[in-house]
């Protein structure tokens, strides 16, 4: 099985582009999922476009890319049968861009939406890059950008892509096709940002002591449940869990583990 | 769009091959390699810069790092050129943002030919943004460019030597410019520059009262 993750900014093509690759790979079994903050329909068009199996991942209050990372080891379990799992990540932040060794990182820029100086590691991370909309600039213009991009990671395979036309997803697939099997335990080419204040917790107060307070509130909640993300009191996390808690919105009880009697006595042991 | 005689093709997997050898990848996606020159009418440039900013940072992405005394040289004439396409002249400390869209295509195609050094320029349909095609033309082919034209302009279509028919995405005829032809070419040329005369005469506040209905092909 290979693992490929596309990553770009919002409205950059990595839609277009995708489609156009998976009808390039149509003889592959193949598994899609789409990662996105608040909705997407992207699955539902390539489920019925192409009949493949596809999923979304709704992020809602957790960073899409902190929460993709979490299901990615749950998604190459359960996908095993697949000879490619592609996954497109909401792409909002040109930070993290969660690239892992073990895959293939294709990053998608839009020629139209900025220096390739200003993206961070979801560029200089990327096997490759495939650049969208370049028909709407001057051919000056795209060997510009080129060599911007090059600055920034020489080492990535450029390629010009047209969403529309579907010019560049057979390279894209030919690099996908090449690329080795994943294998193993994943890990990321580039470490998550470090998330850890109140307003990691739905602090909406903008004052640091506020938000030093449900910090330490979140902390106390933290230190008694098992942090799986196992999912099982219907949130997507255990920190969303505790954000809800803090809000009066959900109850402790509804984390199974702190219900277990067992599991209670093993946090009394642990206080002094 | 591809048409469905292109899906056919690729389904064939056939292969180009360049001196009878697999062209490098490069070719394909090193816009400085690509032989072929490309313009159309949607291009726009986003860079905010000068005119000579941008000119001279696109000869250094092309690799020429030439004297300040032959880069400005040479931006002179980029310019000098573009401007006997465009009618609104362009200056080389205008941002390149606030060019209008024939000042802008005027400025490409300069570039392309200065600049991209491409032996090969395809241009798309760009006889609506209000530049003069045929001093394009005749600059590109003075430098020794061969060009490919898709156009629905007669007067263009007439004046290039060979026309490729293009049907369901194939090419279903070629066409060589023949004599006949050319004859047509200079009376419609004739009634162009009589229709071009008009209008100047209209943005002169001039009244247009009367019609010249007697053209010779040879005048």
């Amino acid at each position: 099985m290979k693992f490929v993750i596309f990553g770009g900014t919002p409205g950059s093509g990595k839609t277009s582009v995708i489609k156009h690759v998976i009808e390039e790979l149509k003889d592959l079994k193949i598994y899609y999922i789409k990662f996105d903050v608040l909705k997407t329909m992207d699955d539902v068009l390539i489920r019925e476009k192409f009949g493949i199996t596809t999923e979304k991942g709704i992020s809602g209050d957790i960073c899409p890319d902190h929460y993709s990372v979490m299901l990615f080891p749950n998604i190459i379990k359960k996908q095993k049968d697949k000879d490619l799992v592609i996954a497109e990540t909401a792409g909002l932040c040109l930070r993290c861009a969660p690239y892992v060794n073990e895959g293939l990182g294709i990053a998608v820029l839009n020629i139209a939406s900025g220096k390739p100086s200003s993206y961070g590691p979801l560029l200089t991370h990327a096997d490759a890059v495939a650049i969208t909309k370049g028909d709407m600039v001057s051919q000056a213009e795209r060997e510009i950008f080129r060599i911007g991009v090059l600055k920034m990671n020489e080492k990535a395979t450029i390629i010009e892509t047209n969403g529309l036309t579907g010019e560049g997803a057979l390279e894209v697939a030919e690099i996908i096709r090449n690329m080795p099997e994943t294998k193993g335990k994943l890990t990321l080419r580039w470490p998550m940002p470090t998330a850890l204040c109140g307003y990691c917790y739905g602090c909406k107060i903008v004052d640091p002591i506020e938000a030093n307070k449900r910090y330490l509130l979140a902390k106390k909640i933290k230190e008694k449940i098992p942090n799986i993300n196992c999912g099982k009191c219907g949130f997507k996390c255990c920190n969303d869990f505790i954000r809800a808690v803090l809000d009066g919105e959900a109850e402790e009880s509804r984390c199974p583990y702190l219900r277990k009697k067992e599991f209670k006595l093993a946090n009394r042991a642990k206080e002094p | 769009m591809i048409s469905k005689n292109l899906l056919k093709e690729k389904q064939k997997q056939r292969t180009i091959l360049i001196n009878d050898k697999k062209p490098p990848r490069d070719l394909k996606f090193d816009p400085t390699k690509k032989i072929i020159g490309y313009l159309s009418q949607t291009m726009k440039f986003l860079t905010d810069t000068t005119v000579y900013d941008f000119l001279k940072m696109h000869m250094e992405v092309r690799g020429r790092h030439e004297s300040e005394e032959e880069t400005q040289r040479l931006i002179k004439k980029i310019i000098v050129d573009a401007n006997t396409i465009t009618g609104e002249k362009i200056k080389e400390k205008m941002n390149l943002l606030i060019l209008s869209g024939g000042q802008s295509r005027a400025l490409m195609i300069a570039d392309l030919i200065y600049v991209s050094e491409s032996p090969i320029i395809l241009i798309d349909e760009i006889e609506n943004v209000g530049i003069r095609v045929h001093n394009a033309l005749k600059l590109l082919i003075e430098e020794g460019k061969i060009v490919f034209i898709v156009t629905h302009d007669p007067l263009l279509a007439l004046n290039t030597d060979k026309r490729f028919v293009m049907k369901n995405g194939t090419i279903s005829k070629v066409l060589f410019s023949v004599p006949k032809e050319r004859g047509v070419l200079s009376y419609l040329s004739w009634i162009n520059d009589y229709v071009l005369d008009i209008r100047d005469q209209i943005r002169k506040g001039k009244q247009i009262e009367e019609l010249k209905l007697v053209c010779s092909p040879l005048s």
